[in-house]
């Protein structure tokens, strides 16, 4: 006997995950859907970074509260809140620093500047030629490997289906819903959620729904243990550094630097031009990593719209299909807009307002 | 018994002897050959404990690749198979981290 | 875009050497890379230079030939050059090379893989003890170094390896404690019309056997070492009767040594062919994973060609011959006459070569029995000590692929990659979820090839060079 679930959830990401999690919460017959494995897109390749310092004024409401999430999820995602300092070897560096992390104090991020001398006392590996650093208490990490893992554990404990290595091949309407096939039996559901990523704007282009979807390739890469070198959460002005170094030794080199691929046609690749400065910048803060051996470079399909602002909400034309997605800083918001969308979805009034997909992404956010 | 494989061990012969400190200790090698070799001549067969249950652990795929022979020397981690002693080279194990 | 030289060949065992030697007489530059210092690859491995005189065997007599050949070809050799990194830009190869502790970056317009292979050595209780080796890992002990992998080894492993390695220890001096072969007499016997393909290999085989035999070592047949007792050394192997299926039985029994050389089979290199581009297809009878590859050498990828062992593994015998296919075919593609009459005679010499390398490779394919010797304590992720107990039981969570596993536990994060624990991985997986064999892939594989010291990477950099992006929006 086929059933038909109440909905089913395309990407079986965080935000997928989130999501399915708050409508099992009332009872909702939930399937996931991944063409890979739980949390392995984005959400487990990311470099788990949670920085308020780069998060978007306007969303850093959700980022305090994604904040909370995280830190309830605690030792189970390799949670940490070390705190996290954003340094500037220029004046203009200095000058870009004061301007943004001032606005992002404005808007609720408990961040502060400190003087050289703190950081020194703090971090004392960190190189010399600091002119400025600010500095946020609520700043640290998760481990984005953990995510699967901590999500088939609470989908399974919560009854949710879950197919893993099950792309949607297709995707129909049909008078009671959606029919989706995949290389397993067909899937019939009455609701649908595609929160796949990189891969959200193939989907919906199924449903006759064309999103200005564009898909960046954020490479990060690891060293192996090294002894401990520092214990904040180190970011860089412009944004292309971050780095931490876990409990166990290794230390997490980020960026967003780009790699090359498209989600189409594979897992992206890394390349050197771009993972090279990467690794010189990061030994260039903080010598002592120019003995650590690096082990591993690898990269992730971030996706965005021209605003820049997330996609959570109504698929624009499409009665019950909803999509959630593109949001910048998504790993630290992603459980947070998540159980958002799952209210959403359920008709409740949301906590925070989401961002509808059907917005004209060239006009300013309101 | 009847051997039909010859002991060939007297018909080798190796370049002089030198000596470079592990975890403090001499130790002899010839000159030409790897810390890895040298180690395991001079009985040193544990050469470092690995991070998470602090067991022994030693050379073992001896082509480097397994990264179970690692020391550290001049301060990086280096694979014992593959860097060849020199007079007075230091080396020291790695020992938890990394 | 203009490349550096027309080929570029990774690895310079049989296989690699043979297709540089052969590519560069098709008139093509040609460049030689390997890991080592000089040319052999493990099994025809140089001796270190602190031997100034020693015996020569079969193996070290082959070497030097090749070695020879490579020195009087107009190959360009770099030994002790490990690539780490292969990218494909503007339609050449970028490859990036570790030199002492220094980054070199060269470019060619084809490339030839030899990247041989890797042993699987299936967990056992005790095989992290010092003092157990890997059974081919051993060989470049003996190749190299001349030196003894302990004062009374055992010796355990499938197919001809175990017995090679004995009679190395025996020619070296050393006492052997036992043999140990899951194989039984009968599987050698039925195996020998396949190996008189190469009536020359057989022979030195046979005599390999026995010498142990006439000697009174002991060698037990349909036997597998499935524990070894000492904490900073070897104390004791033990060792049981197994079944066809190679599942232990019967009583333990004991033996006292202070050595073990392990080995369970080998695998194809497939990482460099996997960050080539290449995808990898399951194919048990040639050690596994391997990326599609024709007997010539050609693969899916233009101008990407893949020989020897890394291709499957057929042994040495094959290896020289597909790497003088794959040579010859790189070069044809550059314009190069190619003599049909040698193209042909090369091609029946592989098949005749891989007829003997098949059947010393069925030999050695693990068997699904050796999945009962690991207890739940038993470590299957040496880099990051993790248990069969600890992977199950995240299998059982639903983890059923190893790039799951990977991510929930760090099984293959560590620095040697997953090289010495995702063949078990994959096979505990197939086991536990009861999947056929052959349907979970190894991880997706990441770079750099090797572990990259960051300031060889990260190379010369001037801060005032950095890009600057337009900062995200506020």
């Amino acid at each position: 006997m086929s059933t038909t679930h109440d909905i089913a959830i395309i990407g079986g990401g965080i935000m997928g995950c989130a999501t399915a999690l708050r409508l099992a919460e009332v009872g909702m017959r939930t399937i996931v859907l991944d063409q890979g494995d739980l949390g392995l897109g984005a959400s487990g390749v990311n470099a788990g970074t949670l920085s308020l310092q780069i998060k978007r004024v306007k969303l850093m409401p959700y980022a305090l509260a994604g904040h909370r999430e995280w830190e309830a999820m605690g030792v189970a995602v390799g949670f940490k809140k070390p705190g996290g300092y954003t340094l500037a070897f220029t004046a203009r560096e200095a000058a870009l620093l004061q301007e943004r992390q001032s606005l992002k104090a404005q808007a609720g991020a408990p961040i502060r500047f400190v003087s050289i001398d703190e950081l020194r006392k703090a971090e004392p590996n960190l190189a010399p030629g600091i002119v400025a650093a600010s500095y946020c208490p609520e700043d640290g990490y998760a481990n984005s490997s953990l995510t699967g893992r901590y999500y088939r554990l609470r989908m399974r404990a919560a009854d949710i289906d879950v197919r893993e290595r099950c792309p949607a091949t297709k995707i129909s309407q049909t008078s009671g819903g959606f029919r989706i096939e995949t290389p397993q039996a067909p899937v019939k559901c009455v609701r649908l959620l595609i929160a796949a990523g990189g891969w959200i704007k193939p989907l919906a282009g199924q449903l006759g729904v064309d999103l200005p979807i564009n898909v960046r390739v954020n490479t990060a890469s690891v060293t192996e243990r090294m002894k401990p070198l520092f214990s904040a959460v180190i970011g860089h002005a412009t944004g292309l550094l971050t780095m931490k170094q876990k409990t166990d030794g290794t230390v997490l080199i980020g960026g967003g630097w780009q790699g090359r691929g498209t989600p189409q046609s594979g897992r992206g690749t890394v390349t050197m031009e771009t993972v090279i400065p990467n690794l010189a910048l990061a030994q260039f803060a903080l010598p002592a990593l120019g003995s650590a051996r690096v082990t591993r470079c690898w990269t992730g399909f971030e996706a965005n719209v021209p605003d820049f602002y997330p996609l959570a909400g109504q698929l624009p034309g499409v009665a019950n299909a909803f999509v959630l997605g593109c949001v910048r800083g998504g790993f630290t918001i992603g459980p947070y807009i998540g159980r958002l969308m799952g209210d959403f979805i359920l008709g409740r009034e949301t906590e925070l307002s989401l961002f509808d997909p059907g917005r004209d992404f060239n006009e300013e956010l309101q | 018994m009847i051997r039909l494989i010859r002991d060939r061990s007297t018909d080798i012969k190796r370049t002089r002897l030198l000596t470079f400190h592990f975890d403090g200790q001499p130790v002899q090698a010839h000159e030409g050959e790897t810390v890895a070799v040298a180690l395991l001549r001079a009985g040193q067969l544990t050469t470092r404990t690995a991070p998470n249950d602090q067991a022994p652990r030693g050379l073992f795929c001896c082509m480097g690749l397994c990264q179970e022979c690692v020391v550290v020397i001049d301060g990086r981690v280096t694979e014992a198979c593959r860097r060849i002693v020199t007079d007075g080279l230091v080396v020291e194990p790695t020992n938890g981290a990394p | 875009m203009t490349a550096d030289c027309d080929i570029a060949v990774l690895g310079a065992g049989p296989a690699g050497a043979n297709a540089a030697i052969q590519a560069a007489t098709g008139g093509c530059s040609v460049v030689l890379l390997d890991e080592a210092a000089q040319p052999g690859g493990q099994v025809w491995r140089a001796k270190s230079t602190s031997i100034l005189s020693a015996p020569a065997n079969s193996e070290s007599k082959a070497g030097d030939a090749l070695r020879r050949a490579v020195n009087q070809s107009d190959i360009t050799h770099h030994g002790s050059t490990r690539v780490w990194q292969i990218e494909r830009v503007d339609d050449v190869w970028r490859l990036y090379l570790l030199q002492g502790n220094q980054t070199e970056k060269m470019t060619a317009r084809a490339l030839i893989l030899a990247t041989g292979a890797r042993e699987f050595v299936h967990p056992i209780p005790g095989w992290t003890t010092p003092g157990v080796h890997g059974l081919a890992g051993a060989t470049a002990l003996f190749k190299d170094a001349l030196i003894l992998p302990g004062k009374n080894t055992v010796v355990a492993g499938a197919g001809p390896l175990a017995f090679f390695v004995a009679s190395e220890i025996r020619r070296l001096g050393g006492q052997i404690a036992a043999v140990i072969t899951p194989n039984s007499r009968s599987e050698w016997l039925r195996a020998i019309p396949a190996m008189s393909a190469r009536p020359d290999l057989l022979a030195r085989g046979a005599t390999w056997v026995a010498d142990l035999m006439t000697s009174g070592i002991p060698i037990h047949w349909r036997h597998a070492v499935t524990a070894v007792s000492g904490t900073s050394q070897v104390d004791a192997v033990h060792f049981q009767r197994v079944s066809p299926d190679w599942s232990p039985v019967d009583k333990v029994r004991t033996l006292n040594a202070d050595s073990l050389c392990l080995g369970h089979g080998l695998i194809p290199d497939t990482q460099a062919a996997q960050l080539a581009g290449l995808e990898l297809t399951y194919r048990a009878e040639l050690g596994g994973w391997v990326a599609r590859v024709a007997p010539d050498g050609i693969t899916e990828v233009k101008n990407l060609f893949v020989c020897g062992d890394g291709a499957g593994i057929l042994g040495a015998a094959a290896a020289v011959v597909q790497g003088r296919l794959a040579g010859l075919a790189a070069a044809t593609g550059f314009g190069a006459q190619r003599s049909e009459n040698l193209y042909q005679q090369l091609l029946s010499q592989h098949a005749r070569a891989a007829r003997f390398g098949r059947a010393a490779t069925a030999l050695a394919l693990p068997r699904p029995g050796l999945n009962r010797v690991a207890t739940p304590n038993t470590i299957i992720c040496r880099c990051e000590s993790l248990t069969l107990a600890d992977i199950r039981d995240e299998i059982r969570t639903g983890a059923t692929s190893t790039n799951a596993v990977k991510a929930g536990l760090r099984a293959g994060m560590g620095p040697c990659g997953g090289r010495y624990c995702q063949t078990a991985v994959s096979r505990l997986i197939e086991h536990t979820a009861n999947l056929p064999e052959g349907s979970v892939a190894p991880p997706t594989p990441r770079p750099p090839l090797r572990p990259v010291p960051l300031s060889a990477m990260a190379d010369d950099f001037n801060y005032d060079d950095l890009p600057i992006s337009k900062p995200a929006p506020l």
